[in-house]
């Protein structure tokens, strides 16, 4: 099961603190902080992956789970 | 089919009035007038032969021609529908031994202007406008094959990524999760395309993503879509 809040993984030992996906969270989602990236408004994370795309190192990881809607039976 | 004398001049004007983009002056519509061989054939006649050695490139006056090509699996692949105006089979016309790279069929009644592959030189020597008219027509042939292309390669990535999304979803009971990345790489394709299919699979409603979470909806859609 998917928690509500599943995010972005920052991987902060790759990260260059380039900005990149301050620069281009669509829903500025991410701050950067002292210690790197934050996604500091979970809520505002939409999961698009856009940070993912954008990260020039692969330090952003944004995975899918593949699962029937159980809805659906 | 039927070889009559070239038509007057005013139905040349008609004949390339129909694109702003494709002109050619009075005085090459003249000159074109004594080049051309009108031909008529009704409709699902086969104008030209994938393969077979070029005789000649076609402008449409009336009605609407189909260019297809056979796939390997014997399947008619339509590149483009055209009508009054526009042009096919010009590419052999410059290549020596050129030979047809498409078929045509007469999708209605069509009227053509047949200009012979022996009469070409002459006619870009005497009409500078055609050499112009024709680029112009091979710009927009291109546009259009490279949008088919691209399209062709999304169709084939959305059939491979339904077939994954099915497998995945039946599969065992240990969940592994998937990166784009990593899903481009299983399929033998980029990113962008995955996102591009997730897209195009969520706006059909076959699937919907959730947080981190592909979701299958519509398992007789997703399954035709593999089938693809
Ligand atoms: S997944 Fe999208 S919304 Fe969430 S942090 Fe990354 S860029 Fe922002
Ligand atoms: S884009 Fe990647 S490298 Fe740049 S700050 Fe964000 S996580 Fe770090």
């Amino acid at each position: 099961m998917v928690d509500q809040w599943t995010l972005p993984e920052i991987d902060l030992a790759l990260c260059t603190r380039c900005g990149q996906c301050v620069a281009q969270c669509p829903t500025q989602a991410v701050e950067m902080q002292a210690t790197g990236p934050v996604i500091v408004r979970p809520a505002d994370c939409t999961y698009c992956t856009t940070c993912e795309a954008v990260c020039p190192v692969g330090a952003i990881t944004c995975a899918f789970e593949i699962a029937w809607d159980k809805s659906a039976f | 089919m039927s070889d009559r004398p070239p038509a007057h001049v005013d139905h040349d004007s008609q004949l390339f009035a129909s694109r702003s983009e494709s002109t050619l002056s009075a005085g090459a519509l003249t000159c074109m007038a004594n080049i051309v061989v009108p031909r008529a054939y009704p409709a699902e006649t086969v104008i030209v032969v994938e393969g077979e050695p070029c005789e000649a490139a076609y402008f449409i006056v009336e009605g609407n021609v189909e260019v297809y090509r056979m796939s390997f699996q014997g399947r008619q692949q339509v590149l483009v529908r055209l009508g009054p105006g526009q042009a096919f089979n010009t590419v052999p016309l410059f290549q020596v031994n050129g030979c047809n790279h498409a078929s045509a069929i007469a999708h209605t009644d069509v009227t053509l202007y047949a200009l012979r592959k022996e009469d070409f030189p002459r006619a870009l020597r005497d009409c500078p406008d055609l050499a112009l008219v024709i680029l112009q027509d091979f710009a927009n042939r291109l546009a259009h094959l490279t949008d088919l292309v691209e399209d062709l390669a999304l169709r084939s990535v959305r059939g491979r990524l339904a077939q994954f999304l099915l497998q995945q979803a039946n599969g065992s009971a240990v969940t592994q999760k998937w990166t784009q990345d990593e899903m481009a790489a299983h399929l033998g394709t980029v990113r962008d395309m995955i996102g591009r299919s997730l897209r195009a699979l969520t706006n059909e409603r076959m699937i919907k993503l959730d947080r981190g979470r592909i979701v299958l909806l519509d398992r007789a859609a997703l399954e035709a879509e593999a089938q693809n």
